[in-house]
């Protein structure tokens, strides 16, 4: 999770990500934000995100993220 | 039959509540489905086998894709080799995606596009001295079929992912295509959005019916106090273009713009409405788009569900493929976080405006107006740091009013200029129009009368102002936060029934309707 927290902030920082729920919904990352996190992740976590994962429930918080990750390294 | 004329109002429309209403629960999709074909055929003919092929086709190609889903699922568990055997099933289900797709889309190409290919392939032959190799073909286009396949696409794409699950009942899956209040103009909807309830046939309420009525309402006055009004004077300017030039265009511009905006968004108004009094949320499809900061943000308030779903089926998919991800990584590396983003963008983003242009018709200035907008966003990203140094340099706010109406002017003219080639006739007509606004500059054109020569009265000026004012009023209540609906039904009930009564009688009045008046045939049905 940690490792998480600092690919966000790396990518838009200045948003408190361990409380923010509504980083889609309120805007906070947009489209552009999210194009720059995926590679992040999946280079990080050994991940493949697909285009069917990008829905907003997935992005909306760090704890949605790290599930959606966490769902993926299983599969 | 439309949604504005009589005999949807007073005939089709009533009919259809009261024979829902009288039904049994369990029967009330059929009648939705029944005035959604009768709708359709109404307008379309026997065009509607297109509609059916197109049900069919998506309800098997869900199923196809859910049965192989659940065939691999059972030889995963017996199999020794599990990476293999799922990346055999994740070839098959891929193929399965794409021919469905294709059926979908070839559909759409066909009836829709064909003449535009034959025609430009004929055009660049001609170059060779070939004349006409390719014979013209001439389809008749069914009505709503731009909405209607993107919605297709959407189920079949969502059942790929597992987003939904595929749906065995072919008249959920029907109606959810052919609900006939989005039929003509949208907007887009997903299946989890609406198909589900459509189905369940629920029992009609008041409140439901009151703001639906409301909604319907507040539809038709944008339609016929705005749309239909400037309807003679835009007509006037944009199919004699050679007539006119600087001001007289850029009116033309300005009150398309509205005019657009008043008819699509009544008709989404009347839909919404409609869905409402049935029980259905219809998603929004505008958000107050002339509020918007830049034009990225004009286009997430404008035509949502269109935007939302070239986001989701061209922009993400592109972006996520094994080039786009590299590119990304590649730009980042060499220019930087800001204008690698910027460029890494640019391919998705070029997929998504092409196929925003070419979605909406069969010219080349509409692929333009997709290319225009295209570049207007890749810039605005390219240059937000910079705009950020040079306010903070000179102490600028950028919250503050006068930066805001910096930026709404801006972004006025930006979409001015879009809808100027957008609604020209063809790419030279566009240039001609726009050129013509320098070479033609008069200000005395303001002053001499002749704006009333274009069609309409002073009168019709009048009635269109204060629709537009009753617009931008409306907008700036909704911008709030504030439903307008829900403050009037909290207001005793002599004073909702009089609003009620004025409401309808202000539209009685002033809408353009009857004799004299040639209604603007709803936009967006046209793409």
């Amino acid at each position: 999770m940690e490792q998480l927290f600092e690919i966000l902030n790396g990518i838009n920082p200045g948003i408190d990500y361990e409380t923010e729920t509504k980083l889609i919904d309120g805007g906070l990352l947009d489209s552009f934000s999210i194009l720059s996190l995926i590679p992040e992740l999946e280079e990080a976590f050994d991940i493949e995100i697909t285009p069917g994962e990008m829905i907003p429930a997935n992005f909306n918080s760090a704890d949605a993220i790290w599930s959606m990750i966490t769902r993926l390294k299983e599969e | 039959m439309t949604y504005t004329s009589p005999l949807y109002l007073f005939a089709f429309f009533p009919l259809v509540l009261a024979a829902y209403y009288f039904c049994p629960q369990r029967h009330r999709s059929k009648v939705l489905l029944l005035a959604s074909y009768i709708f359709f055929y109404s307008i379309s003919g026997k065009l509607l086998i297109y509609l059916l092929l197109s049900t069919l086709l998506i309800h098997h190609g869900g199923l196809w894709l859910g049965y192989c889903k659940a065939e691999g699922e059972r030889e995963l568990l017996a199999s020794q080799d599990k990476k293999a055997l799922k990346a055999v099933y994740a070839r098959k289900r891929r193929r399965i995606l794409w021919l469905s797709i294709g059926f979908q889309l070839g559909i759409l190409l066909v009836l829709k596009y064909s003449n535009f290919f034959v025609k430009n392939i004929n055009d660049i032959l001609h170059i060779f001295s070939f004349k006409e190799v390719v014979p013209a073909m001439h389809f008749v286009v069914p009505i709503g079929i731009s909405f209607y396949t993107l919605q297709a696409v959407s189920y079949l794409v969502d059942v790929y992912y597992d987003k939904i699950k595929p749906d065995d009942n072919l008249e959920r899956l029907a109606l959810y295509l052919a609900f006939f209040p989005t039929l003509m103009e949208g907007p887009i909807c997903r299946y989890n959005q609406t198909a589900d309830s459509l189905y369940i046939g629920k029992p009609l309420d008041y409140k439901n019916l009151t703001y639906g009525l409301q909604r319907v309402l507040w539809g038709l006055f944008k339609k016929l106090m705005i749309a239909d009004r400037l309807n003679p004077l835009v007509d006037n300017i944009f199919s004699t273009p050679g007539n006119y030039s600087g001001i007289t265009i850029i009116i033309g511009a300005v009150l398309y713009t509205f005019q657009l905006y008043a008819d699509f968004s009544g008709c989404i108004d009347m839909t919404i409405g409609t869905g409402e009094i049935f029980g259905v949320i219809v998603p929004e499809n505008f958000r107050q788009p002339f509020f918007a900061k830049n034009a990225s943000e004009f286009w997430r308030r404008w035509h949502i569900t269109l935007g939302t779903w070239l986001k989701d089926y061209v922009f993400y998919p592109i972006s996520l493929t094994k080039f786009g991800k590299k590119l990304g990584k590649k730009s980042r590396e060499r220019f930087g976080k800001h204008l690698g983003q910027v460029l890494s963008s640019a391919l998705p983003l070029f997929g998504v405006w092409l196929a925003n242009g070419f979605w909406h018709g069969t010219g080349w200035h509409y692929i333009f107006f997709g290319m225009y907008y295209l570049v207007i966003i890749l810039l605005e990203n390219l240059l937000e740091p910079w705009v950020v140094t040079v306010t903070n340099a000179l102490h600028m706010n950028r919250e503050g009013i006068p930066y805001r109406v910096f930026q709404t002017i801006k972004l006025l003219i930006i979409v001015f200029t879009g809808e100027l080639f957008f609604n020209a006739g063809n790419l030279t007509l566009g240039f001609q129009m726009f050129a013509s606004i320098f070479t033609g500059f008069n200000w005395s054109v303001l002053t001499d009368g002749s704006l009333l020569k274009l069609g309409v009265s002073i009168q019709d000026f009048y009635a269109a102002f204060f629709g537009l004012l009753t617009v931008l009023i409306v907008g700036v209540i909704h911008e709030r936060g504030v439903s307008i609906r829900d403050e009037i039904s909290a207001w005793r009930m002599p004073a909702r029934f009089a609003f009620l009564y004025a409401a309808i009688l202000v539209v009685l009045i002033f809408g353009a309707y009857g004799e004299g008046y040639l209604p603007v045939k709803l936009i967006y049905a046209g793409f």
